[in-house]
């Protein structure tokens, strides 16, 4: 055999074990690769704040867990480069003694095995890289993400390429040091080949059933291979659950935060042109544009008062909220704050263009997810602006103030609204009235009883609506509402979907520990086999190890995955028992199909027979 | 030949045994016919690579033949599955190994009391009969040890007592003095008279003279075939 020759013939010699450590890698890299490239392209990049979507207080939520969970995917990632290499060179320390001592030089042992290292992450980078450019391009062309179609930014390629290779190479060359360092008849030793602790001293469960004792001290025998797993799956889990929990529960609470903002069972009342414009500006949340030329103040859309006497005739309109819409330029007022008796300024005076909103505090709809208060009156000076506005122009909204029109209002509460994208102020109906010189509102919310049958109501409103002005038109909010709500949720699945090659990655190395514990144990199971035991009883040993490295790797992922999610990533979340039942049955199904797939190796292993396990 | 004999603990009739290894095919063991009688101490032995070793597995279930017959205690193993003869080995068959084979998780006691386990006795009379066996071999200060603690000759010794642990009719074992030196050997051999003594049927694979002078019967192997 040639000297080149030998690494690619070993590689091929050790077929089950190098398809894993090439799909494990493969799917790393992909896994990686896929979350930059799409998370820059939906335009929620870690880097990059691309506001035409989502409020900016949405945004931070969501970029917060992207970060989260692209760090988590990384890190799982380098975690499973480490491992599989770990174990690829590890299960060759063998090899590398009988080399040895068949009188090869060391350097060229190296050479060999090092030769073996670089081909195997070479082409797992290479494939992982395609594989992740082809699941951007899958991911991207499907329905909900088609409207964020741009080319992928092929600098990450490279990037991801080099990281994971030299990781790989780093944690690779370790185990592959040490067997240099090791005298051929160590290196031969099943000691070293499987990792092993010295000696057998450790009686964990002696007064346990006999499978127990020989899973649990073949654990901890296995002491370095086994906390390596248990430390890797945790992370695993610790990632599945902050996606997983994460996306439900922020997808639960953003979307309820939505409907109570844009309110259920509302119709809006206004002459048609303002209907759209409202919609539009509702729809800007998930992408859509509304009219920048757009008068608000045109005396057509001015709600008559006979409308109002109209909707107090309908049974089932249990409430009406009066607004009026414009656009307006407001600017920031600097204000002072006080620190350890030092006077610290806030603010400057940056200006923008708002939607301006007037309500009557009193009489408002809307249950913003808020910080802050609500203005006391109709006719104070205080306003609440939207969260997009506040992050773009002030620097402590609750501090500050704003002009507007020669008037200067109090900044009392930040709201999550997702009209026009949170470019939003809304101050006291009265105010603006005598700001603008107009009496009437341009749009009306009129909230329905839940048991109204909401099409004879609208029919019957249409009809009052038509006798009063033909322009008048009423509008069902649901529909905005749900279109809303789909993309936060569709937005929220990517999260949902990004660990699924971090979790088919951990289900490959998982194989690979337990195709490890086989190889450490084979000549065990076989006299067991001969004294007795059914192939059934050497099943439940290995379905017992992989089991307790899932269970103790589950417990501490989850429970860390859980505190994250909701003491660190998601302020007040809305969790129902739903939720949580979703959630138990996401990961439950995750943790089971580890645990059934991981069983190949062993329903493989368990059916050979005696003579071919001696062998 | 009928095989149906009472008395008989092993009867075979015409035994082959052929290896396909790669495009080469092995014939191992070439119509071998043999009886062995319930009490009686057989030596098989022969040359390395005669087929002792593939007979004892043939007779204790973990291999199959290829063709031929073959009853076991009255049992035809082949038309048997996995499942009944792990149950058979388990409770009628003990098999000592030349290199010992304990588990290496397992400490002494644990590794004599594991075939019991699976018979699913009495936790009392597992322990009962562990210490008893361990006496029986001399090794009851080492029941705690792993077998990792112990020499050759003692690992031996606990392979003995595993094998004897469901008081099996039949005991096999394959060349149990090959790894050991005489000292050690003459032991084992003290082990075999004991089991002899006590009425056990014991087929041995042996180079071992002193071992062959303990028989009953001796059965050469040569090339596969019976020679005498």
């Amino acid at each position: 055999m040639s000297k080149a020759a030998f690494p690619v013939n070993d590689l091929l010699r050790r077929r089950l074990q190098t398809s894993l450590t090439l799909i494990s890698l493969t799917v790393c890299v992909a896994s990686t690769l896929f979350l930059l490239l799409f998370s820059e392209q939906v335009g929620l990049g870690i880097t990059s704040v691309a506001a035409n979507t989502l409020t900016v207080g949405y945004w931070a939520i969501f970029s917060n867990f992207l970060l989260f969970v692209g760090i988590l995917i990384f890190a799982v990632g380098a975690v499973i480069v480490s491992f599989i290499t770990f174990l690829m060179m590890v299960q060759r320390t063998r090899d590398f003694g009988l080399i040895k001592a068949a009188g090869c030089p060391n350097s060229l042992v190296v050479g060999y095995f090092l030769t073996e290292l670089l081909i195997v992450l070479f082409a797992g980078c290479i494939l992982g890289v395609a594989l992740g450019f082809l699941t951007d391009y899958a991911v991207i062309n499907m329905g909900a993400f088609q409207a964020f179609q741009k080319t992928p930014n092929v600098w990450y390629a490279p990037l991801v390429f080099v990281a994971f290779f030299v990781f790989g190479l780093i944690f690779g060359l370790k185990p592959l040091e040490a067997a240099a360092r090791l005298s051929p008849i160590a290196a031969i030793s099943p000691m070293q080949y499987f990792g092993l602790n010295e000696g057998n001293k450790f009686k964990a469960l002696s007064k346990s059933r006999l499978t127990l004792k020989i899973v649990s001290r073949s654990l901890f025998r296995r002491q370095s291979a086994t906390v390596r797993m248990v430390v890797f799956l945790s992370t695993v889990f610790i990632l599945l659950t902050v996606s997983i929990a994460g996306s439900i529960i922020a997808s639960d609470t953003t979307a309820s935060r939505i409907e109570n903002a844009v309110g259920k069972n509302t119709l809006l009342v206004a002459h048609k042109d303002m209907v759209n414009q409202y919609t539009s500006l509702l729809s800007k949340f998930s992408g859509a544009t509304a009219k920048t030329d757009f008068n608000y103040l045109d005396q057509n859309f001015a709600l008559p008062d006979d409308v109002f006497q109209e909707l107090n005739a309908i049974s089932g309109a249990a409430n009406f909220e009066k607004r009026l819409f414009y656009e307006g330029r407001i600017q920031e007022v600097m204000n002072f704050t006080f620190s350890d008796s030092a006077t610290i300024p806030v603010g400057a005076d940056r200006e923008a263009d708002s939607l301006i909103v007037g309500i009557e505090p009193e009489n408002v709809l809307s249950e913003w997810f808020m910080e802050g208060r609500f203005p006391k009156n109709s006719s104070c000076f205080e306003a609440v602006v939207g969260d997009s506005i506040a992050a773009i122009t002030f620097e402590i909204p609750l501090l500050q103030s704003f002009r507007m029109q020669n008037a200067t209002l109090n900044v009392v509460g930040v709201c999550l609204d997702p009209i026009n994208n949170g470019i939003v102020v809304f101050v006291p109906f009265e105010m603006l009235k005598t700001l603008n010189n107009v009496s009437n509102p341009n749009l009306l919310l009129v909230q329905l009883d839940s048991s109204t049958d909401l099409s004879s109501i609208i029919l019957e409103l249409q009809e009052r609506l038509a006798e009063v002005n033909s322009d008048l038109t009423v509008f069902e909010l649901n529909e905005t509402l749900e279109k809303n709500v789909g993309f936060l949720e569709a937005t929220w699945s990517v999260i949902l979907f990004l660990p699924f090659f971090s979790l088919l990655a951990a289900t490959l190395c998982l194989i690979g520990y337990l195709v490890l514990a086989i190889d450490e144990q084979r000549h065990e199971f076989a006299v067991l086999r001969v004294m007795g035991a059914k192939p059934a009883t050497v099943l439940t040993i290995l379905a017992v190890q992989s089991l307790i490295v899932l269970f103790s790797s589950f417990a501490f992922g989850i429970s860390l995955g859980v505190i994250i999610t909701l003491l660190i990533l998601m302020a007040q979340p809305v969790v129902t028992s739903f939720t949580i039942l979703a959630i138990s049955g996401w990961l439950l199904a995750a943790l089971v199909g580890m645990f059934l797939l991981s069983l190949w190796p062993a329903v493989r292993f368990a059916k050979k027979p005696i003579l071919e396990i001696m062998s | 030949m009928s095989l149906k004999t009472s008395d008989l603990v092993v009867a075979t009739d015409s035994l082959n045994k052929v290896y396909h290894l790669a495009d080469v095919e092995v014939e191992v063991l070439k119509g071998i016919t043999l009886k062995v009688a319930r009490g009686e101490f057989v030596a098989i032995c022969g040359p390395s690579g005669s087929g002792k070793t593939t007979l004892l597995n043939i007779i204790s279930g973990i291999d199959k033949l290829t063709s031929g017959k073959i009853l076991v205690l009255g049992q035809d193993l082949t038309v048997q599955d996995e499942d009944f003869l792990a149950d058979f080995r388990c409770n009628h068959v003990g098999f000592v190994f030349q290199s010992y084979n304990l588990v290496s998780t397992l400490t002494v006691a644990e590794n004599v009391a594991f075939p019991m386990e699976w018979s699913r006795k009495a936790e009392e009379e597992v322990e009962t009969r562990v210490a008893k066996l361990l006496e029986t071999v001399g090794l009851q200060h080492r029941e705690n040890h792993f077998p990792a603690q112990l020499s050759g000759g003692e690992q031996q010794r606990v392979s003995f007592a595993r094998a004897l642990a469901n008081d099996p009719e039949l005991v096999l074992a394959d060349e149990p003095t090959g790894n050991l030196d005489t000292k050690n050997g003459q032991k084992i051999t003290q082990m075999l008279r004991m089991l002899k003594a006590n009425g056990k049927t014991v087929i041995v694979a042996t180079h071992d003279t002193e071992l062959m002078q303990l028989a009953d019967c001796t059965a050469c192997l040569e090339d596969g075939r019976l020679a005498s």
